[in-house]
């Protein structure tokens, strides 16, 4: 069941040079059926690894450019005016509705540079990702994968709202590997760009179809949760809340992603492993969830904390 | 004090059966959510008294699932509504119909509302109020107050609307009084996790997946009960008690805003009173009752009067003159009947319990008054965000923005935001440009340097309440993900950076700073201006803002700050000024603010140890 996984590893890897944990973030997030967010400089492989992740499974795709006059209409298909004439005499009625396109018809979409829609013109996207449905209607979305750029100054553009940053369960910073300074990476990036390899490949190819994200979903959802590692994640958030003094205030410790989600996730990754249980290394999926619901300082102090927990 | 059903004896108005099925409504919502047993007990005293409710809390914590599984509970036709900010009245009202009648050669268009979903919900459930446009909710509200629409009476029994959290939601309007009034149940919810509830939070991992929700309740079961309690009478005692707790609530407020209005005092409440008495299984409405009125208060009290609600609505029950032993048919006074017999088992609700808090604790009032510290830092801290935000609040037009009014259409493609019947008239050339949604959007972020003056004056007392006024300026700023930056002056001026950077985010950072004690040296206030206006010199923005708290003379550096006064200007940043002490407030100081278009405030401590906080407006103290 997990060959699937393996091919569109495989894919990634073929594509992109290094990134290996963003790479594992996206598979995650595709077991999960979970939303993710990228962010990172520009030029460092957000959007590549968003669409090869995409197209390598066999789904839906939806691609979108977000800029700054973003609005609805182009993420969720055209709006209809409809005039209806009533019986005679009535006269007749017009009626407002939406030809669904887009993220309503997708399995799997990409929203490129989110940070660069309006903020507020977000937050009906963000709301239809969170709850999967738009008015009452379910959508077939699984998963959306967003990227965006670092805001260092925002002068002429608003910081992502937090409460926003909180449908993709999955968060992470990803940086060029140059600048990151890892430098056989950075040369073996340069010899694939130099060796011709990248430009010549063709769209990667579908590797995984629907029905093996089905059951990959499925056999996840039957990973066993030892209630030691329930206790590792309960004592994780108390020592957040406690001696980091995340609170409502500065932070983002939702029930519904750290209690509902985190499991989730733990799960995924016992299975991305290859396991039947979750295990206590699977709690390194922590750090995946408070790159930007905990502040920035405390955020770097995670993996310690995991670790003191774990040990 | 245990809550009991008492055996029923025949002629009771109240049906035991009726009573186990408006219990087990209760107990369904157990299967939903695990805790939060004042929603819950909140939205079944709604339901059975025919109210609406209204649910706040932070993102993520079920609100919106507890709302829909009431509607599922109670066996109602529901009709679930998701608000954003481009929802439009129609989408709730039903689609608006352009009548056309010829008249010689005239034509004439008017235009009404076809019934929408609104017409035949018996349970509304309105999800994330607080995101739509005003516009959008005032017909609701007042739909939803009238119980009719378009003439014609509704079967709606009650709404239940979830928002978020103000602060969390960064980008909605909080409701307006006017509007959550309509709602007579209030409920604050909070997660689990962020309220430290980890004991709760670890059981909730081990709860197997909810079963999927049965209808507990049939529509005749469901009118029967709300028709039961609205039977019960409400005995004097009782509306006695309610009186006074509400009289008690608004002293306790002082001078802080609160909403104790009659449509929610006098008419809703004896409702709510009435479910709660039904739901512990009275069958009278008694002084005890009265504690239902803290599931109506979540948003008509200032929050930090909310710890101590339960012992003012204590107090008033204590004060109550004891119930006169009723005749052998009717149960003695709950109040008094705490060694129950064996017959009676206590059936406690969860939720309906309220721990009896001691007489003493009155005291707590005083601070929500405004007598301590805490509390004047509190409302110094508001009124100066008041003066920050009045540059953001005047909103500038943004294609990505709330609908806020309209205006008529400038670029063809504008005309997917344009008013439907005016676009359609619009495309068949008959009228003019049509009106499109005139979009705004506040300007959220903004800079902020915050100058705290630490000379050899500023010590003990003076300098413990500096710093919770940075502190208070830290978390608000945080809030509104502002850029701060943090300087400490005497006759020199110290920078705290953080990553590098002067303007930074690293609020957790900047709090501690805030706790930090030191007097030493002497006052310059040239220093910390010159050093923020430099930085500021290096921002761009509109809401730019420096908070100088001083409680001195200055004795060093330029006096009258000439330059800097010039500068700021120049830069457009607004310099705020709050003095702190007995001494006189320097001119200067109303000088820069009113030149800078910012606020001058004084803050005096009194003999009685209180702080009093005025703003200065023009020329000298008033």
């Amino acid at each position: 069941m997990t060959h699937g996984l393996a091919r569109l590893r495989a894919l990634l890897d073929r594509h992109v040079v290094g990134h290996d944990e963003a790479k594992d973030a996206l598979l995650l997030a595709l077991v999960c059926r979970e939303h993710i967010y990228l962010e990172g400089p520009p030029g460092s492989a957000k959007t590549r690894m968003a669409e090869v992740a995409a197209r390598g499974s066999s789904l839906g795709f939806f691609f979108y450019q977000m800029h700054r006059d973003t609005r609805l209409s182009e993420l969720v298909g055209d709006v209809v005016l409809e005039r209806r004439a009533l019986a005679e005499g009535e006269g007749e009625r017009i009626h407002q509705t939406i030809e669904p396109g887009g993220i309503l018809t997708a399995e799997i979409c990409v929203l490129d540079d989110i940070s660069r829609a309006p903020g507020e013109a977000l937050n009906v996207l963000l709301r239809i990702l969170n709850e999967r449905k738009f008015g009452e209607k379910p959508i077939p979305l699984l998963t959306a994968i967003a990227t965006s750029n670092p805001l260092r100054d925002e002068y002429y553009n608003e910081p992502l709202d937090p409460a926003n940053l909180d449908r993709f369960a999955i968060q992470l910073r990803v940086a060029g590997l140059i600048q990151s300074g890892d430098r056989s990476l950075a040369r073996a990036l340069v010899d694939q760009f130099a060796d011709g390899r990248v430009v010549e490949q063709p769209e990667p190819e579908p590797v995984l179809g629907r029905a093996d994200l089905d059951a990959l979903h499925a056999a996840q959802a039957r990973i066993d949760v030892p209630a030691a590692e329930k206790d590792r994640l309960i004592e994780f958030l108390r020592r957040l809340v406690v001696d980091y003094d995340c609170d409502e205030t500065n932070s983002l410790l939702t029930d519904r992603s750290f209690l509902v989600k985190a499991v989730k996730l733990l799960r995924g990754r016992a299975l991305l492993a290859g396991r039947e249980r979750v295990e206590r290394e699977d709690l390194a999926v922590l750090n995946l969830m408070t790159t930007f619901r905990v502040p920035e300082e405390v955020h770097e102090k995670v993996p310690e904390l995991i670790e003191e927990i774990v040990a | 004090m245990a809550l009991r059903q008492g055996k029923r004896e025949a002629g009771c108005v109240v049906d035991p059966s009726l009573l186990g099925l408006a219990r087990s409504a209760r107990d369904a919502l157990d299967a939903v959510l695990l805790g939060h047993d004042d929603a819950k007990t909140g939205l079944v005293l709604a339901l059975l008294a025919r109210e609406h409710a209204y649910l706040e809390g932070p993102p993520g914590c079920g609100k919106s699932a507890l709302g829909g599984a009431l509607a599922r509970i109670a066996g109602a036709r529901a009709m679930h509504a998701s608000f954003h900010r481009d929802t439009n009245a129609s989408e709730l009202l039903g689609a608006p119909r352009l009548r056309r009648e010829r008249r010689g050669n005239a034509e004439r268009l008017s235009f009404e509302l076809m019934p929408g979903p609104l017409a035949t919900a018996e349970v509304l459930v309105l999800d994330d109020l607080s995101r739509a446009p005003g516009e959008a909710l005032s017909p609701l509200l007042r739909i939803l107050s009238e119980r009719r629409a378009a003439g014609a009476p509704l079967p709606l029994e009650t709404a239940i609307a979830t928002a978020g959290a103000a602060d969390l939601e960064s980008y909605a309007d909080p409701l307006e009084p006017s509007q959550l009034d309509r709602f007579a149940i209030q409920v604050r919810m909070r997660g689990l996790v962020s309220g430290r509830r980890f004991e709760r939070a670890r059981a909730l991992l081990d709860r197997d997946p909810e079963p999927p929700l049965r209808a507990v309740l049939e529509t005749d079961q469901r009118h029967a009960l709300q028709r039961a309690t609205r039977a019960l009478p409400i005995d004097p005692a009782a509306r006695a008690a309610l009186l006074r707790a509400v009289e008690r609530l608004r002293a306790a407020a002082g001078d802080e805003p609160a909403l104790l209005s009659d449509r929610a005092f006098a008419r809703a409440a004896p409702r709510i009173l009435q479910a709660h008495a039904f739901l512990r299984g009275s069958e009278r409405v008694e002084p005890i009752d009265v504690r239902a009125l803290r599931f109506m208060l979540a948003r008509r009290v200032p929050e930090a009067l909310e710890p101590f609600v339960a012992a003012i609505l204590e107090d008033s029950l204590l004060e109550s003159t004891p119930v006169p032993a009723p005749p052998a048919s009717t149960r003695p006074a709950a109040a008094a009947g705490e060694g129950g017999g064996p017959t009676d088992s206590p059936v406690p609700v969860p939720g309906l319990e309220t721990v009896p808090a001691p007489i003493e604790s009155i005291a707590p009032q005083a601070r929500a008054r405004g007598d301590d510290d805490a509390a004047s830092v509190e409302s110094l801290v508001q009124a100066l965000l008041g003066r920050l935000e009045r540059g953001a609040v005047a909103r500038g037009e943004d294609p990505g923005g709330q609908p806020r009014g309209w205006r008529r259409m400038r670029r063809l493609d504008e005309l997917l935001d344009a008013d439907p019947v005016d676009a359609l008239l619009f495309a068949k050339g008959q009228t003019t440009t049509p009106r499109v949604y005139r979009r705004e959007r506040r300007n959220a972020g903004g800079t902020l340097a915050v100058l705290r003056d630490v000379s050899a004056s500023m010590e003990g007392r003076l300098s413990r309440w500096a710093g919770q006024v940075v502190a208070g300026l830290v978390r608000t700023g945080a809030r509104r993900r502002m850029r701060m930056g943090y300087v400490e002056f005497n006759h020199e001026a110290e920078r705290f950076e953080a990553g590098g950077a002067f303007f930074h985010r690293r609020y957790r950072r900047l709090l501690a700073l805030a706790s930090r004690r030191r007097a030493e040296g002497r006052t310059n206030y040239e220093a910390p201006l010159r050093s923020a206006l430099a930085e500021l010199r290096g921002t761009a923005g509109r809401e730019r803002h420096v908070v100088l708290l001083t409680d001195g003379v200055p004795v060093l550096g330029d006096p009258s700050v000439r330059n800097e006064r010039a500068l700021a200007r120049e830069l457009g940043v607004k310099v705020h000024t709050v003095f702190l002490g007995l001494g006189e407030c320097p001119e200067v100081l109303d000088e820069i603010s009113r030149e800078t278009q910012g606020s001058c405030f004084v803050a005096r401590p009194r003999p009685d140890g209180r702080v009093t906080v005025r703003e200065r407006k023009g020329e000298g103290e008033h």
